[in-house]
């Protein structure tokens, strides 16, 4: 990014064939709908492009782009009314007992897992696909969310308990 | 990240979801706009940095008039006064000789000393109360402190408010000076637009 600050036009190229995937799946699965999901991808994009000049390593590449990101889509929820609100107060699930009916497997299963998924609430679907998509530390996950290492821990864990129990595995 | 905070399946099954990625029409104009943001930002910057200095100068130069504005009331109002149409109007011909030099009081009065007798028939009642104006205002500075040195006494400073100004007014109708109430009131007038004026001093 410093590169690119300073002209370097490929260094951005670079950049972006690094993490246009994981970043338009983490928007994508945010936000549910392609078209939404194209346009906001855009504007992350446009606004690190446009930061640029401001931009000094404090943190990795990945936590300012997730950071942009994070604001990003934060600000569509709150135009649509939405407030992000931690969803449980108690302890995620514990994993289940054994159960003797057959798991489900395949296609079947990954259905259940992408339907889990889209109703997460968004804090924890979040530190998911943050996790997930760009490898983010629970610390990175926190610095780019602006929320706690703890709170950043306790999300992932309810969105991981219930994904796990969607998938007949809990 | 803590192994308890990994899950393998779930992470496979995550995957297993697919792997979406970018339009490629999007890919491109993203890749557009970056590459031709640092030659678009370069020049504007370049270009609008006379101007904009020059403009800065300019809300700086319109900053300090306004903050002197407050000043130039007071002046017209102790020359408009009726007080001050009495005063000999004191440096009327030399105002830019005297403005070329304001760190020098003693000059100034010399000047103002040799200009007076010119001022056509200042010291009567009868004086325009508007070239009175313009001389304390094109004196400014000067002239005022030059006045102290040469007497208060002789030249109320003080500005009036609009009543005791109106009240000298009806003070020079009730003497049966008309000329000069109607005048003094034309300036009040223009001072005091929207001053609403009781009935007596007209």
């Amino acid at each position: 990014m410093l590169a690119y600050r300073h002209g370097d036009a490929g260094a951005f190229e670079t950049l972006y064939v690094r993490h246009k995937g994981p970043l338009y799946r983490f928007v994508l699965r945010s936000v549910k709908v392609r078209a939404l999901a194209e346009e906001l991808y855009q504007e992350i994009w446009m606004r690190v492009i446009e930061a640029r000049g401001r931009y000094s390593v404090q943190a990795k590449f990945t936590t300012w782009l997730y950071t942009i990101a994070h604001h990003r889509i934060t600000d569509h929820w709150r135009k649509r009314g939405l407030q992000l609100v931690e969803a449980d107060d108690a302890d995620p699930p514990a994993p289940r007992a054994y159960e003797p009916e057959p798991r489900a497997e395949g296609r079947q299963g990954l259905q259940r897992l992408a339907a889990a998924l889209a109703a997460l609430p968004e804090l924890q679907r979040e530190a998911f696909l943050l996790h997930e998509e760009s490898g983010m530390t629970l610390a990175e996950i926190a610095a780019a969310t602006g929320a706690t290492e703890a709170a950043a821990k306790s999300r992932l864990r309810y969105a991981l308990a219930k994904l796990r129990e969607a998938m007949g595995d809990g | 990240m803590a192994e308890k905070d990994r899950d393998e399946k779930v992470s496979a099954g995550y995957r297993a979801l697919g792997s979406e990625e970018p339009p490629r029409a999007l890919d491109e104009a993203i890749l557009a706009r970056a590459r031709e943001r640092p030659t678009r930002w370069r020049v504007p910057l370049t270009r609008w940095r006379v101007p904009l200095s020059i403009a800065a100068v300019l809300v700086l130069a319109v900053g300090v008039t306004l903050r002197m504005l407050p000043q130039r009331p007071e002046a017209e109002s102790v020359a408009l006064a009726p007080q001050v149409i009495q005063t000999p109007r004191p440096a009327a011909p030399v105002p830019a000789a005297e403005t070329a030099k304001p760190a020098a009081p003693a000059a100034s009065r010399e000047l103002a000393r040799a200009a007076a007798p010119a001022a056509p028939a200042a010291p009567t009642a009868a004086a325009a109360p508007t070239a009175a104006a313009a001389d304390a205002a094109v004196a400014g500075a000067v002239a005022e402190p030059r006045m102290r040195a040469e007497g208060a006494a002789k030249l109320s400073v003080a500005p009036l408010t609009p009543e005791a100004w109106l009240a000298r007014i009806a003070e020079l109708r009730k003497q049966g000076r008309t000329r000069e109430a109607d005048e003094s009131l034309a300036e009040f007038r223009k001072r005091y637009p929207d001053y609403k004026i009781p009935e007596s001093p007209r």
